[in-house]
Order: C-alpha cells, then structure tokens, then sequence
C-alpha cells in the first residue's frame, strides 16, 4: 500500500448507527483509493439520497451529492465532459432500482467508464426501513407492518440485461475482498457495477451479519472466471447465459465476486470519438470558448458554420 | 400595382409537402431580397391531418406579425378550402386542385367534429351544398375570389412519365406544383427559384431539376391567367445577407457562438429541432480546429438536467432544451442546480397545457410556472425573446447571466417562435462578449461556498481543488450543516444574487419601451406578443392614437422599479396581451408593483394573436366597454 488510507478521510463526521454495513464499504472505498493511489483531484464520488448517500461527504475526494436516484445521470454530465475524471457513483437499493431504475438501465446501455457501487440493504435506510426493491417477497423486516407483497427485482441479472460489462457482487463486510473488486471495476474500462449486501442494522432484522456469514461464498474459490475466453460472440453469449444463471443463486448460498466481465463492448466515450476523434484530445471541459471575452466565433467562422443558413441576396452583394 | 405586402395560406396534410414547400419559398424569397415570416400550424400527428403554413411576405421590412383575411388560398386538398375558405378576403386568389371539386364535406375524416358541424351551418346559411365545386363556384361568383384551377394528377403526371418515377415518387412534387404557382403569382424571378431549390436539396442537382421542371410548368399555366393583384414590387430591404431560420435554429446557433458544449435533451415538441439542429454540429469545425459539441439524448428529462448540471461542474457550458412536460419532470434538479450555485441553461419552449394540451400549438402559460417552479426558494432568472434576433442573442447572454451569477438561467420561448421561419440579419459578433464569471484556478484551501463574498468563485471538477456539492443545505466545503446560524448566511448569500442581478442588469436588457412618451394606450407584453403589439401600436398612431408597447425581457428578477417607473409616470389605459387565459404577466404586474389597473387581452386557441383581433380588442377595451378581451381567430 502506497498512500495511507487516512489520506482519503474528511474531517466530516460519520453519522450511521453504529455497525452499520456502511462503514465496511467506506473502509474497502478508502482502501481501494489508496492502493490505486487516485488524485483526489482527478476523483468524483457521485452520490444519491439515503445513507448510503452520504458517503460522499466522507470521502476526500470531489464528492457531489445528488438527488435520490440521479447520481448516474449527474455523474454522465460529469464524465462526458471531462473524461479525464475517474468517476464513482454510490447509491442505496431504492436509490439506483426503486427511484432510478431506469437511469440505471440506461448507464448499461452506454457503457460509459465509470463505477455503480451499491449498496444493497433491501431497506429504504433514511425513511426509517420500509421496502426496497431488493426486498423479496413474503418477508417482513422490521419496520415493515405486514410481510412484503411486492417481488425483489434481481440486481444482478438486471445488469446484465441493462448491458454492464462488469458485473460483481461483494459483502459489506468482506472488506479485503471488495476493495480488491472495487479496484477492479475502476479499472475495468465501461459501466461497472458491484452490487454490496450491506446488513442495515436498525432496520433490517433479516439479512443481517448472522444471515449473510453462513450463506456467502466466493466465486472464484469455485474456480469461476468471469471472462469469456475470447472475443467471439458465442464466447461472450456462452458467459453471459452463465453469469444469468449464477445470478439466480440466492437462498442457502449467496456467492460473491465477479460474475462477468466484456471487455469488448465499445465505451460511451470511444462511441463519441468514433463519431468525433477530436474528443480524444478536444472533449468539452478541455476547450475553450472565448478569446479575451470575445466568442471564438467570429464572423468568419460564422459564416462557413451557418452556411446553410445564409442566403445572398441578389443583386446586394458586395 | 405591385404590392409591398403579401399573406398567403397553404394547406394540406402533414406529410404533403408542405415544410419544402415552405422553405423552398423562403429561401426563394430571401434570395429576391424580401422579407417574410412563416408560420407553421399543425396537429400532433405525422400523416393525414391538416396543417397549413401562413407566409406573409413584405417588400419594406420584415413581417413582425399575421392577420387575416388573406390575399392567396393555395389549397393542395379539399380540407384546405373547407377550413380556410373564410379566411381569403374578396377578390383574393384560390390555387387548387381539379380533384378536390367532387369532394363532400362528410367525406373528409380528418376534419374534427366542432369544425364539421360549424361549417355545416355555415354552407347552409349561405344556401350552399357542401362540396367543393359548390363552394368554389360560390367564392367566385359572390366572394370575386379568382379562381386557378390546376390538375394536379396531370402535372404529376407529366413528370413521371418523363423521369419514370412511380406514383409514390411523383407524390413528392406536390410541393412544387405549389412552390411554382406561388411564385408566379408573386412575380419571383426564375434565378432565384432556382436558389430557392438547390439551397434546399443541396447537392442533389437531379432532384432540383425535376422540381424545378414542375414548378415552371405550373408557372406557365399560371401565367397564362394573367393575375396581377399578387405581384410584389421590388424589394426596398437593405441586407446583402439573410439568415434564414427557425427559432429553434436560432437558439442552437446562439448558443453555439456562446460556447455550449454539452446539451442535453429528451424529445418533445416544438423544443427538439434545437437539439436535431445542434446534432449536426457536433463536430464543431472552429477555423481549422475541430472541437466537440456534445448532444445526448437522454433517457427522460431528469438525466437531461441532471446530466447538464454534472457537465457543468466541470466548467463547461451546459444546457438542456425542452416543453412544459419536460420541464415539469426537471423541475427538482433545477432546485439542486438553485441550492448548488450550478450556472445551466434550460431553454423552454412552451406549447399548449395543461398536460399534453395541445402538444404542437404555441402557449405562454408557463410564464408563472417557470418563475415559480421548484420547492424551497433559490435564485433563478427568467429572461424571454420576442423575436428570432433577439432569441439568438439571449441564448447567448443566457450563459453570460449563468455563470456570472452561478444560477439556473430559463430562457422562455413558445411554439410560434420556435417552429416560424423567418429572415433575420446577420448577427452584430462584434458586439457579444462571453462572460464566465469568477473563476479560481487556486486548489488549497478551496472553499466552493466561501461566504466571503455573494459569488464566490468558481473552480471546476477536474481542476486543482476538491470541493463537495450536496441538495442539502450545506457550509462552505459544501458539506452537509443544519446549523441555523450558517443556513441564514448560505441562504441569504444565495437568494442576495437577485438583488445583485437586479443592480447589475442594464434597464435596456430587462425591458423596451417602444413608442410614444405619453400614450393613451400602453400594451404590455413579452415573448412573442413583440411583433403584434409593435403593429398594432404602429397602426394605432397612423390612425392618430398615441399608443406605446412595454415588451419584457427579464421577467426573473422582476424589473420592478423599471415597470413600475412607467406604470406610474403615465395615464394610459394599459392592457396586458399575452398567450394564456390568466395573462399571467398582469398578475405578475401587480405582485412586484402593487399596480392594479391592468387590461387584459388573453388567447389561449394554441393559434398566433393576429393584429386585426388584436386591433379590434384594443379598440373596445379603449372605449370601455370590457376590461379583458378573449381572441378566438384562426384555424
Ligand atoms: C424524490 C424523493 N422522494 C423521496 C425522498 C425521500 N427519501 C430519502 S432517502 C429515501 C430512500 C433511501 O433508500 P435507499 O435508496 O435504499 O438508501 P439507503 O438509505 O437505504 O442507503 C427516500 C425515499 C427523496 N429524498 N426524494
Ligand atoms: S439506518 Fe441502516 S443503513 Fe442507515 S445508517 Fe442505520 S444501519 Fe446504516
Ligand atoms: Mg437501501
């Protein structure tokens, strides 16, 4: 480890209940950081509304705390236009798939470069635990008056149909081991997207610390590798059938880890400059827009970018 | 006597031809040195219904405003003549087609309900059946209209056979056959016909041909009926060079000359031709230098805002386009953009509510609601255009107001301006400057909320400092802090930018005060009322009335001590005009300024304010007899 984890600490207090699942993402996120050494100049946490929300205040880097749901369309404007900045978004459950669900379909259609860490309660944390959408059926957490009537959405397989190609899985408190997955998905060039179990202590009676250490088990102890093994398409169908089936474990065994990578799907950004080469070098916050408080366009260039729109009149040209 | 002004109608079905008809004609008529404005009226609907554009063409200036009756019906179906009929003024001019005379009123599905029954009544009360060689040997033998009739299967026809084209092709030089009698009509020359097309279909040097060959053989027809009422003396306008745009068009080139980089947009109408303008710019090719103009459709409107507000913490400069339905789901990222000091343009085209409305007719009703949308209170401004000149000028300074003041800037236009056509002067560049605002390149000890001053400077995500942003209230890190003492300093240094812009906005740039000094009647207005009132005030002094027009600019901040200095400096009849049942404006009137003796002329059809109506309106207002004047004209 090169840099001190502290490093990336704010002065701003931590207000979750203490034992929150919370803290081991914020220690795996400082970790990460530090291994990977981000300049916390060049690094954008995006965040939503909830708890986990917050996590952006605590982390000393640039930190942009959003609305509830729309840290992935804030943190596309943000990536977009300065390509330069790793991006890292964080949201709860009802967050990214309750309120936001379709920004989060759309990020895996552009698979624009950047990292979804969520952080899976099953709760709405902030408004005192009613249900999210990660919540199964039938099951009645504390706060909730009867059992849940509404079915769990599965996070994983909704990645994969939504076109992430990083697809992960990690346990809040499986510190060491999200860390090593969120270098990974930072890494990893496209949208990424770490689904963490992450036991909310005051409201979730259910998917606690207890319920979660005896279900949980490592992919890759299994020897699951989540590359298909070349770039043909059936190579990555045959991956990606594998990764929906894993994705639909979920009762006495819940694994954890990467469940697939596509390294060969074109990013958002390599989109653009297919387009455009001039984004490589020319992206929006790169350039500039005035001379001396004078717009680059001058009539000049006026003339030659409007062409279409100009009509010389007969017989009063110059 | 050749004529110095022009208004003609052309009607048909969406999806008939009638846009390259349009455009082919303004370019044409730009090229010949004439001013004009087309405006296109049109339902929610992509084939079959009807639809007509109103081009009013003048040799003196250009058109600011339309009014009826009209000198030309040029009628590509029968429901043209059927709906339009009445608008055609005595001794006027009807250009149709042979095929429509066997055509009865109840064989038109498209015609709404309402319309069939008024016209229904309407031919009975003339004693006319209703069908079309009926009513055309009506508007001849008792209206005087002159009537032209074309077969236009035949010159279709002609034109297939020649260039072996099948019936679907050949449908397509409807447009022509229209383009062509028009400009005979008008006295156009063959030159700049021939402009008028090749600007249209570019490189496409076969496609002109055929057009062109159409057009001349309608032209000979037309010709050959020796109509010279319509003939358009020779041009007394003073431009080398016009700009032939849309109000949509002219947004987008606004706002490329002011620098934007990312927009962001959701379709909708009348606000998506913008973004479709801005597409084809994305490759932003600046002398030489080839830079990137990022457009994105997005997946709703709240990641088009939202998207927008993130592209511009990183410094660039961002804006997102839309409708009222839209906005309405912007609206809470709008309120992060007012708590987070975030500079963002939302240029909002309104359109006809509540709900879908009247989803391609033009509205000013949203004028309250974009002051005043968005919970909790932080500071915006509202600035609208009156015209298309001024319209690319504002999306300009829309950006300068943006970043000086670090706020959400609305710039509020409506459908009419949006989708009408025109010819404007070349923009004065010399003139604009780009203002960014204060900007610190400094990294240490960066506070993005310093409470030292009311703007504290900028710095960029990307850039040497780090700095947070958070909706909720927050200290000068910008972190989360409830504190009471520091929520009465954050809040009042964000809500204090009104007072600042109020101070610092030239008079000249939130209001213009056309006309006399002491009028008897003074409108007041914004957006695209500009055009009529300006006639109307013009037509009033000619008839010896001294009459004025305050049109509004900057409608947030409110400019209260300008409107209320000459509120109250004058004994006028004042009447408010605005698009909308409430005429909003009168009451915003009254809320900055305590001012109470406000008129109002409404319209809320979706249809344009014509200046007869607005004369007649202005007229039994002046003489007392109603306080508010609702108009109704127009199909
Ligand atoms: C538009 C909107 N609706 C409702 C809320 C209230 N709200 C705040 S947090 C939250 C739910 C948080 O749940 P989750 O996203 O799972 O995050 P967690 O607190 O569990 O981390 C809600 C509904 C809000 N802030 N904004
Ligand atoms: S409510 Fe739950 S998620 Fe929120 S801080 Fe407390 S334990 Fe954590
Ligand atoms: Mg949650």
């Amino acid at each position: 480890m090169v840099r001190d984890m502290n490093f990336y600490k704010t002065p701003v207090w931590q207000d979750w209940c203490p034992g929150c699942g919370n803290y081991g993402i914020i220690a795996a996120v400082y970790k990460a950081f530090a291994e990977l050494e981000l300049d916390p100049s060049k690094t954008v946490v995006v965040s939503g509304i909830g708890c986990s929300g917050k996590i952006s205040h605590f982390i000393r880097v640039n930190g942009v705390h959003t609305l509830h749901g729309r840290a992935i369309p804030f943190a596309m404007g943000i990536k977009i236009a300065n390509p330069e900045l790793e991006v890292v978004v964080h949201g709860g459950d009802g967050d990214l798939l309750g309120i936001g669900a379709g920004h989060f379909v759309a990020l895996g259609r552009r698979n624009i470069d950047m990292v979804v860490i969520m952080h899976d309660n099953k709760v709405y944390g902030l408004t005192k635990g009613q249900a999210s959408p990660t919540l199964p059926r039938g099951i009645k957490t504390k706060s909730l008056a009867k059992p849940n009537i509404q079915d769990s959405l599965n996070p994983i397989a909704l990645a994969l149909a939504s076109g992430y190609t990083f697809v992960a899985r990690a346990y809040a408190f499986e510190s060491e081991h999200l860390k090593e997955i969120i270098k990974k998905a930072i890494k990893h060039k496209g949208a990424a997207f770490i689904d963490v179990l992450q036991p909310c202590v005051t409201f979730n009676d259910i998917h606690t610390v207890e319920y979660y250490k005896n279900r949980i088990y490592k992919l890759e102890d299994g020897g699951w590798d989540p590359l298909p093994r070349e770039e043909s398409e059936e190579a990555v169908m045959e991956k990606l059938l594998k990764a929906f089936e894993k994705s639909m474990e979920w009762n006495d065994r819940i694994p954890i880890g990467v469940f697939y990578i596509n390294p060969y799907v074109p990013t958002f950004e390599e989109r653009i400059v297919e387009k455009n080469p001039s984004y490589k070098t020319n992206y929006p916050a790169r350039q500039v827009i005035d001379r001396n408080g004078k717009p680059i366009v001058d009539i000049n260039v006026f003339k030659k970018l409007f062409q279409d729109y100009i009509v010389n009149v007969k017989n009063k040209g110059f | 006597m050749p004529r110095s002004e022009v208004n003609i109608i052309i009607g048909g079905q969406q999806g008939a031809g009638l846009e390259t008809s349009m455009a082919v004609l303004s370019y044409t008529l730009a090229r010949s040195g004439y001013g004009f404005i087309a405006d296109r009226e049109y339902f929610s609907n992509i084939k079959g219904r009807h639809s007509y554009t109103y081009l009013r063409i003048s040799s003196k200036s250009i058109p600011r405003s339309l009014t009826y009756p009209v000198d030309l019906l040029a009628a590509i179906d029968a429901e043209t003549i059927f709906t339009h009929f009445d608008d055609l003024k005595n001794n006027g001019v009807l250009i149709y087609d042979k095929a429509s005379n066997t055509k009865k009123l109840d064989a038109i599905p498209s015609i709404e309900e309402p319309l069939r029954e008024r016209l229904i009544n309407k031919l009975n009360s003339l004693g006319i059946e209703p069908k079309i060689s009926q009513l055309v040997e009506y508007l001849r033998n008792h209206r005087g209209i002159k009537v032209v009739e074309l077969d236009f299967a035949g010159l279709l026809n002609t034109i297939s056979r020649k260039y072996k084209l099948n019936p679907q092709q050949a449908s397509r030089y409807v447009s022509s056959i229209v383009i062509g009698a028009v400009s005979e009509l008008l006295g156009l020359d063959a030159e700049a016909l021939e402009y008028g097309f090749t600007k249209y279909f570019k490189e496409r040097r076969d496609i002109v041909v055929q057009n062109l060959e159409v057009a001349n053989l309608t032209r000979n027809i037309i010709a050959s009926y020796e109509i010279n009422d319509l003939k358009l003396e020779d041009p007394l306008l003073k431009h080398s060079e016009l700009l032939v745009v849309s109000g949509n068009d002219a947004v987008a080139i606004g706002k490329i000359i002011g620098g934007l980089r990312y927009q962001s947009y959701y379709p909708i109408t009348p606000a998506g031709d913008e973004s479709f303008t801005l597409e084809k710019y994305e490759k932003l090719d600046l002398d030489g230098e080839s830079v990137s103009l990022i457009v994105i459709q997005t997946e709703d409107e709240i990641a088009a805002i939202t998207s927008a507000i993130g592209a511009s913490l990183t410094g660039v400069r961002s804006a997102t386009s839309t409708s009222g339905p839209g906005f309405s789901l912007m609206v809470e990222g709008l309120s992060w953009a007012g708590m987070n000091e975030v500079p963002i343009v939302i240029t909002y085209y309104q359109r006809g509510g509540p709900s879908t409305g009247l989803p391609t007719r033009g509205s000013q009703s949203d004028l309250l609601y974009s002051i005043f949308a968005g919970h909790g209170e932080f500071p915006r401004v509202v600035i609208s255009s009156g015209d298309h000149l001024e319209a690319l000028y504002d999306a300009i300074e829309a950006f300068n107001i943006a970043e000086k003041y670090q706020l959400p800037v609305i710039h509020l236009l409506d459908k009419f301006l949006a989708n009408t056509l025109t010819s404007i002067p070349l923009p004065d560049l010399d003139n604009i400057t780009i203002e960014r605002g204060l900007v610190t390149s400094n990294g240490e000890t960066y506070k993005r909320f310093n409470l030292t001053s009311t703007i504290s400077p900028r710095a960029y995500l990307g850039s040497k400092a780090i700095m947070w942003y958070t909706g909720d209230e927050h200290d000068e890190w910008g972190h989360i802090c409830e504190d009471p003492v520091n929520r009465v300093e954050m809040y009042s240094k964000r809500m204090k930018k009104l007072e600042l812009i109020d101070k610092e906005i030239p008079d000249n740039k939130k209001a213009v005060y056309y006309g006399s000094k002491n009028p008897e009647v003074l409108l007041v207005g914004w957006g695209s009322v500009k055009g009529v009132a300006l006639d109307a005030i013009e037509v009033l002094e000619n008839q010896g009335v001294k009459a004025a027009y305050l049109h509004l600019r900057i409608l947030w901040p409110f400019p209260k001590t300008y409107v209320e200095s000459i509120l109250n400096s004058i004994d006028s009849t004042v009447i408010v005009v605005e698009h909308s049942y409430m005429v909003q404006l009168a009451d915003l009137i009254t809320m900055n300024t305590g001012f109470r003796k406000l008129k109002r002329i409404s319209k809320f059809t979706g249809r344009p304010i014509y200046l007869f109506e607005l004369l007649e309106a202005i007229n039994e207002i002046k003489m007392g007899k109603t306080e508010k004047m609702v108009l109704t004209y127009g199909a």
